[in-house]
């Protein structure tokens, strides 16, 4: 019993590591410190380029799957585009 | 095969992060841990240098593995033994049209097995797949991909997976079904469907072809480059044209003719071949960059264009493929759906090669480049022409004219000779 309340607690975290491409509406936002208070999830910043058109940053999320995923829709609705670490898995 | 070697006696150490430098294991990874920056192959040119030349390729089997040395495979290729080595055409009626002296198209619509470029990647990756010791393969695709994992993955007994949009046309989805794989349709909007893929091959320990396996499968492309240096008789073109989708050919052919120079199998050329990138209009993300004078593109939303094939918004190599026309001095174009299915027309007419959508944009691109004088009309030029039209038919059905209907009547036959000859 105890193993599977441990399992149903502690064993759902996980890294999931995407691209956000933020549009020029949105570049002096400090959307990664939003994240942060917003949602339970610890990110982590690869690589970042962000200048007055654009920002492209390569962020890490660590945090339970259905967080992640809120934290997503929330980006998107924001009109910032998240995509995974591949960028493209799907080709012709 | 005659190119026995085992695994100590790899021509590859390992891999090597693209941004940092930072080294790797030969494994089944794609991503640096520390900048995110996409994988690639390090090779130990040295040791290449002292078992290659040219008489010993020459020697070997026509396939893509003549150059086995520089590609990842750490023995003997077990997937794809007879992919490659497609017909480098000299196309004088072509040329002809586009006001060129010199020029010939990379034919891989006639590629073993799946008539496209990609059995040159995926012959790679699943022979390497064999050695990491993979049972189950998977891609993500909307089409020749798919159709390529298909059939190599059942030629080489290894279970199969592909993933699929929902909306994909029957013909496509049919031309992977019939090897017997496991197709799954995904619905949603493509990002959607896009991470999923990405947690998908991240979660089950499967070789993905195009993300775990990227480093190894996005090498076969060089093949296509290194081809088209030998069978001009160890000459380098003067410019090739690249069809751009997530930049990875163009950036490989790049890299293939780079690494001729560094294994002695090419002198240092006075001026590089000019690589030129063709997109369609209506996904145009590199294009759209280059002409604008940037080093990154804005994603495309939603693609419009009649070449699917080529219809990635977000390139991956997008970045990378930039670098590399600036660098070669080449240019970028793009075409609309009407030039597309004019380039796949003129291009089946003058030298009777029927080419998917891709090849469309590629003679369509190449003609704008010459009319423009970006491509000298005294330069030579290789069109890479990636995939066959039987693959793309609807995007011309209707658009080539009728049959003239007759009834069997020699009376009735004789009105179209005298409509065409005139009377005899």
């Amino acid at each position: 019993m105890a193993a599977k309340t441990k399992k149903t607690m502690g064993a759902k975290k996980e890294k999931r590591r995407f691209w956000l491409t933020i549009p020029q509406k949105l570049v002096r936002r400090p959307i990664i410190w939003e994240i942060g208070h917003k949602y339970p999830i610890v990110t982590n910043i690869g690589q970042a380029s962000v200048t007055p058109e654009m920002g492209i940053i390569s962020l890490e999320m660590e945090g339970r799957r259905e967080d992640i995923r809120k934290v997503i829709a929330w980006l998107e609705g924001l009109t910032i585009k998240v995509e995974p670490v591949e960028i493209g898995t799907i080709e012709g | 095969m005659g190119f026995i070697m085992d695994k100590k006696n790899r021509f590859f150490s390992g891999l090597v992060c693209r941004e940092c430098g930072r080294k790797y294991p030969p494994a089944a990874i794609h991503v640096c841990e520390y900048d995110f920056g996409p994988l690639e192959v390090a090779y130990d040119y040295g040791r290449i240098a002292k078992a290659v030349s040219r008489e010993k390729l020459a020697a070997r089997p026509e396939s893509m593995w003549r150059f086995r040395e520089l590609l990842p495979v750490a023995g003997d290729p077990t997937v794809g033994a007879q992919v490659g080595y497609t017909p480098l055409v000299k196309c004088n009626r072509l040329a002809r049209a586009l006001g060129l002296k010199t020029l010939y198209v990379k034919n891989d619509t006639v590629n073993y097995p799946t008539l496209s470029f990609k059995d040159r990647v995926v012959s790679v990756a699943l022979s390497r797949a064999r050695e990491m010791g993979f049972h189950v393969v998977a891609c993500a695709s909307t089409g020749n991909l798919a159709n390529s994992v298909a059939a190599n993955a059942a030629a080489a007994g290894l279970k199969s997976y592909v993933l699929i949009p929902a909306d994909l046309e029957a013909g496509k989805v049919l031309g992977s079904l019939i090897f017997g794989t496991n197709v799954v349709a995904i619905t949603g909007a493509y990002d959607q469907v896009n991470r999923l893929c990405s947690e998908i091959a991240n979660k089950y320990g499967w070789g993905f072809v195009n993300v775990n396996l990227r480093p190894y499968y996005a090498e076969g492309s060089k093949s296509m480059g290194f081809e088209i240096v030998e069978q001009l008789g160890w000459e380098y073109p003067d410019n090739v044209v690249v069809p751009v989708a997530s930049g990875s050919l163009l950036t490989k052919i790049h890299k293939s003719f780079q690494e001729l120079v560094k294994v002695g199998l090419m002198k240092e050329p006075r001026a590089p071949a000019k690589i030129h990138g063709a997109q369609a209009t209506g996904c145009s993300p590199i294009s759209t960059a280059f002409k604008e004078g940037k080093d990154f593109y804005r994603p495309v939303q939603h693609p419009k264009t009649i070449a699917k094939s080529l219809a990635i918004g977000t390139p991956a190599d997008g970045y990378y493929a930039i670098q590399v026309v600036n660098q070669t001095k080449g240019e970028c174009e793009d075409a609309s759906d009407e030039e597309i299915i004019e380039g796949i027309r003129l291009l089946a007419s003058t030298e009777g090669i029927f080419s998917e959508t891709a090849g469309g944009v590629t003679v369509a691109c190449a003609k704008k480049l010459v009319q423009s004088g970006k491509i000298g009309k005294h330069e030579s030029v290789v069109l890479c022409i990636t995939g066959h039209g039987l693959k793309t038919q609807e995007a011309v059905a209707g658009k080539c004219g009728q049959p003239r209907i007759i009834g069997p009547k020699l009376g009735e036959f004789e009105k179209i000779y005298e409509e065409d000859f005139g009377k005899s």
